[in-house]
């Protein structure tokens, strides 16, 4: 059986259209008009025992809303949903104890209080016995040096070190499955690397289930081998990560700022680039902000050397950029049928 | 001018967009007079004048002092705390506007807007509802005339407090103090008249009674001799005055513990 | 039995280690405990004014007063010392922050008054306690064990009231956007309640004997003990009226941590 199992799983909210004005919030107390929102609409997919998962989308895409409905915050509107063969909404008690929940920025630890104590209070709250918990924080200290962390109270931490500190306090009680989301937002490089080192070890002596939540492709590429993409409340991919990798690892965006640019400019460097590159060129042109003209490239096909040294030579060129491939980018690239 | 005048425009539509604040403010208003209309009947069971005043002088005073406690109550001593705490007050000392007078004109612009949320709408129930008298005179015309010297006054009182978030974080216990010392003492809670005879002497020399004592008397007994009148007057002036060049000096000195730390 | 010792031992593990920590906050200590001691006492200190001038405020003497007074401080006490966290409950619903309190295999309400315990309700504690006793000595009140333990329980029960108040309006945070005004009101509801209800009469005994039953928090069970022989029969209900409110109020907390979705998506 596998650990998580989530068939045909739907949340609707009704939201609220507002009235204006007093008169306006004064009626909207008593009847209203609606529109409902189908922030999880039809989400099947079975995660098993042990596995690591990259589950991204765009903000609004419904990942929230399906850790939420995971996690027992949430209850579904239809479809059934189970953790460790339980709904998480019908015992929540039950179910925390066997999961562990890293939220971002904001940390679950005892703002006032030493690290160290918030561990002991947690080992009491999860009834973690004293062995298990040496072992715990012994592994802790050796993955990440955790021991000089203990004395200081949780609010002097840096970002860096209160994440740590809640991931060590999200696997305490050896939880069959682990929600991280966005833990390595804000993070310079080498705090993010030991991050990942540390949960990736984990998952592996551990068997540890790990869902991952985030922005950054660079984490499910280090971490993953399946991953799950949703946008708008549907899944649009759910598979190897490499298939992902192949595609996306090769893209890069080329922002161009050109002189006097006009709707005619647009046009002559897309249709020169199909004269120069031939039809087949893995390039995309679209203005995305004023001035800024994005040209996504397929460095399988073109070289990204030879569209810059192109675009230089051929136009007013008044600065560039080269940006990675951002989460939008990669749902459109799958709505056009990039990984059918 | 203008820009103070930009500054009082903004902070009334902030205060607006807090309508269902107003409603339950207005509420609480109503149970408050209600209640002190509850008390003071019984204080005034057995007879018909106490300590000079009839009970509906008394009641008024009562009633008119929690309208004007509401207009005063800006908590601009909680956010300029705030500010200094987390450090905010940088990005307004660097704006080409005196500190003291911006952050004046902000809390004049919540007090137009208590004024005609919460005020206003108290003042039409005392009429309507309680079905008070209302006694004009002199002291009627110079009664908003006093009312802005209270809100000056007030207004120093607040910003005392919160500068002194430059010397400690405790800010909850200083902003509670001041307010139950200005409650008690000022007569917005009970009339002055009320206070042992001792306590009356020393509480006419502190600055506290001419936030509500003097306004309230003003409006209550309008008809008192035009020397009583200006005297009243002057010593209120004398008190705004006063209490502004004072938290004038006090900012200079608070902002050096900036300067030396950094904030 | 299990479970609420088991509790109780974590209320105390996290308190001891809260305390702790704040105990070097000292200033702080002390400055809000001075805010909070004549913050607390400011209405008695009006009631002592107004009787200056009269001798009896609707049948009840000065004395009566203190201890009426004096059984609210101390009623109100456990709200401001064990549930203070709800003062905070609109910030941590409408930045999200609220949704940590899901994750651990707590009761919810339990996990989240954990986090705070109100060193300077303690003054107020304190000093309710020495106002009863001198007031009660004052007044010539015969204490026996039996009475002394139906003190304890009218205590109990009056606290409950209150907290069932203001965790009930804090809770409105859940629905509504900005619900300082609702939480607000209540707290300057509760203000009244060491007045004498018998000075109202109508609408207004109406509303604080039954629809927010704030004369529950003081004056009726106080009753008890000042006048034993003319004992209106709402004295004896209050312990029903103090778990029945506070078991509404944990239904709308219920039904709030129910309907919360949190921020974003």
């Amino acid at each position: 059986m596998s650990l998580i199992q989530i068939k045909d799983l739907n949340k609707h909210f009704n939201v609220l259209n507002r009235r204006e004005g007093l008169g306006g919030a004064f009626l909207d107390l008593f009847s209203g008009d609606y529109n409902i929102v189908r922030a999880v609409d039809g989400v099947s997919f079975d995660i098993e025992a042990g596995e690591m998962i990259g589950y991204i989308g765009p903000n609004g895409a419904g990942k929230s809303t399906t850790i939420k409905m995971m996690t027992g915050i949430l209850k579904p509107s239809s479809g059934a949903i189970l953790v460790n063969g339980f709904p998480p909404h019908a015992n929540r008690i039950r179910q925390a104890q066997i999961m562990g929940v890293v939220f971002g920025q904001r940390t679950q630890l005892w703002w006032d209080l030493p690290v160290i104590e918030s561990f002991k209070i947690l080992k009491d709250i999860y009834r973690v016995d004293q062995k298990t918990f040496d072992d715990h924080m012994g592994l802790f200290n050796e993955l990440v040096g955790l021991k000089q962390l203990y004395k200081q109270q949780v609010r002097t931490l840096s970002l860096g070190q209160r994440m740590l500190c809640d991931i060590t306090a999200s696997f305490l009680h050896n939880p069959q499955v682990v929600f991280l989301d966005e833990p390595t937002i804000g993070l310079d490089i080498s705090v993010k690397a030991k991050m990942r080192t540390v949960i990736k070890e984990l998952n592996q002596t551990r068997n540890t289930t790990i869902i991952l939540t985030t922005h950054d492709l660079g984490d499910v590429e280090a971490l993953c081998r399946r991953i799950i993409i949703i946008d708008k409340g549907k899944v649009l991919f759910d598979g190897d990560v490499k298939k992902v990798n192949a595609l996306f690892g090769a893209y890069r965006t080329l922002k161009v700022q050109v002189n006097d640019f006009d709707e005619s400019t647009l046009k002559a460097l897309a249709g020169q680039m199909i004269q120069h590159f031939g039809t087949n060129n893995g390039i995309s042109i679209s203005e995305v902000e004023k001035h800024w003209t994005d040209i996504t490239i397929d460095q399988a096909r073109t070289p990204l050397a030879d569209v810059l040294s192109f675009v230089m030579t051929n136009f007013p060129v008044h600065d560039v950029r080269i940006v990675e491939i951002s989460m939008e980018n990669v749902v459109q690239k799958v709505y056009d049928g990039a990984l059918s | 001018m203008k820009k103070y005048f930009a500054i009082i425009r903004g902070a009334f539509m902030v205060g607006m967009v807090y309508r269902l604040g107003f409603i339950f403010t207005i509420l609480g208003n109503l149970v408050y007079l209600g209640v002190a209309y509850y008390l003071w009947t019984s204080i005034y069971e057995t007879t018909n004048v106490m300590r000079g005043l009839t009970f509906n002088e008394a009641f008024l005073y009562i009633a008119l002092g929690s309208a004007v406690f509401i207009l005063l109550k800006t908590y601009s001593d909680w956010w300029i705390s705030r500010e200094i705490i987390d450090g905010n007050i940088i990005i307004d000392l660097i704006k080409p506007i005196d500190y003291q007078l911006m952050t004046l004109f902000t809390n004049l612009g919540f007090v137009l807007t208590n004024l005609i949320a919460i005020t206003i709408p108290t003042a039409l129930m005392l009429v309507l509802v309680f079905n008070v008298t209302i006694p004009y005179g002199a002291g009627t015309l110079l009664f908003p005339f006093s009312l802005i010297m209270a809100f000056v006054i007030s207004y120093c009182f607040d910003y005392f407090t919160g500068l002194l978030a430059f010397y400690t974080e405790s800010t909850w216990g200083l902003s509670i103090t001041k307010d139950t010392i200005i409650l008690v003492f000022s007569g917005a809670l009970v009339p002055l008249q009320f206070f042992p005879e001792g306590m009356q002497k020393v509480l006419m020399v502190l600055p506290f009674q001419t936030m509500y004592h003097t306004p309230l008397m003003l409006f209550t007994r309008p008809d008192q001799p035009w020397e009583a009148l200006a005297g009243m007057l002057l010593v209120q002036c004398g008190w705004a005055l006063g209490l502004i060049l004072l938290t004038r000096l006090f900012y200079l000195q608070a902002i050096k513990v900036l300067r030396i730390s950094g904030g | 039995m299990h479970r609420i010792t088991r509790y109780l031992r974590l209320y105390f593990l996290i308190e001891a280690q809260y305390i702790k920590a704040r105990m070097q906050y000292r200033a702080d200590f002390i400055i809000s405990s001075i805010g909070m001691f004549f913050s607390s006492l400011a209405t008695l200190g009006i009631f002592w004014i107004l009787f200056g001038s009269i001798t009896e405020l609707a049948g009840w003497n000065f004395m009566e007063m203190v201890f009426i007074y004096a059984f609210y401080m101390i009623a109100i006490s456990p709200m401001q010392i064990i549930f203070d966290h709800f003062w905070q409950l609109r910030y941590h619903v409408t930045e999200g922050t609220f949704l940590k309190y899901y994750f651990r295999p707590l009761n919810m309400m339990f996990y989240y008054i954990s986090e705070m315990f109100d060193l300077k309700g303690l003054t107020q504690l304190a000093a309710g306690i020495v106002l009863l006793v001198y007031a009660s000595i004052q007044l010539n009140i015969q204490w026996t064990i039996a009475r002394v333990m139906l003190l304890l329980a009218s205590l109990f029960s009056a606290s409950l009231v209150q907290i069932a108040v203001v965790v009930s309006a804090s809770c409105a945070a859940f629905w509504v956007m900005n619900s300082w005004p609702v939480l607000s009101l209540a707290w300057k509801l509760r203000e009244f309640s060491p007045y004498p209800m018998s000075i109202f009469d109508g609408a207004f005994r109406v509303l604080f004997t039954y629809v927010i039953p704030i004369g529950f928090v003081a004056f009726y069970p106080s009753q008890i003990f000042l006048r034993p022989e003319q004992v209106s029969p709402l004295a004896y209900a209050s312990p029903l009226v103090g778990i029945g409110l506070f078991a509404l109020a944990y239904r709308i907390w219920t039904l709030g941590v129910n309907s919360y979705t949190g921020t974003g998506s």
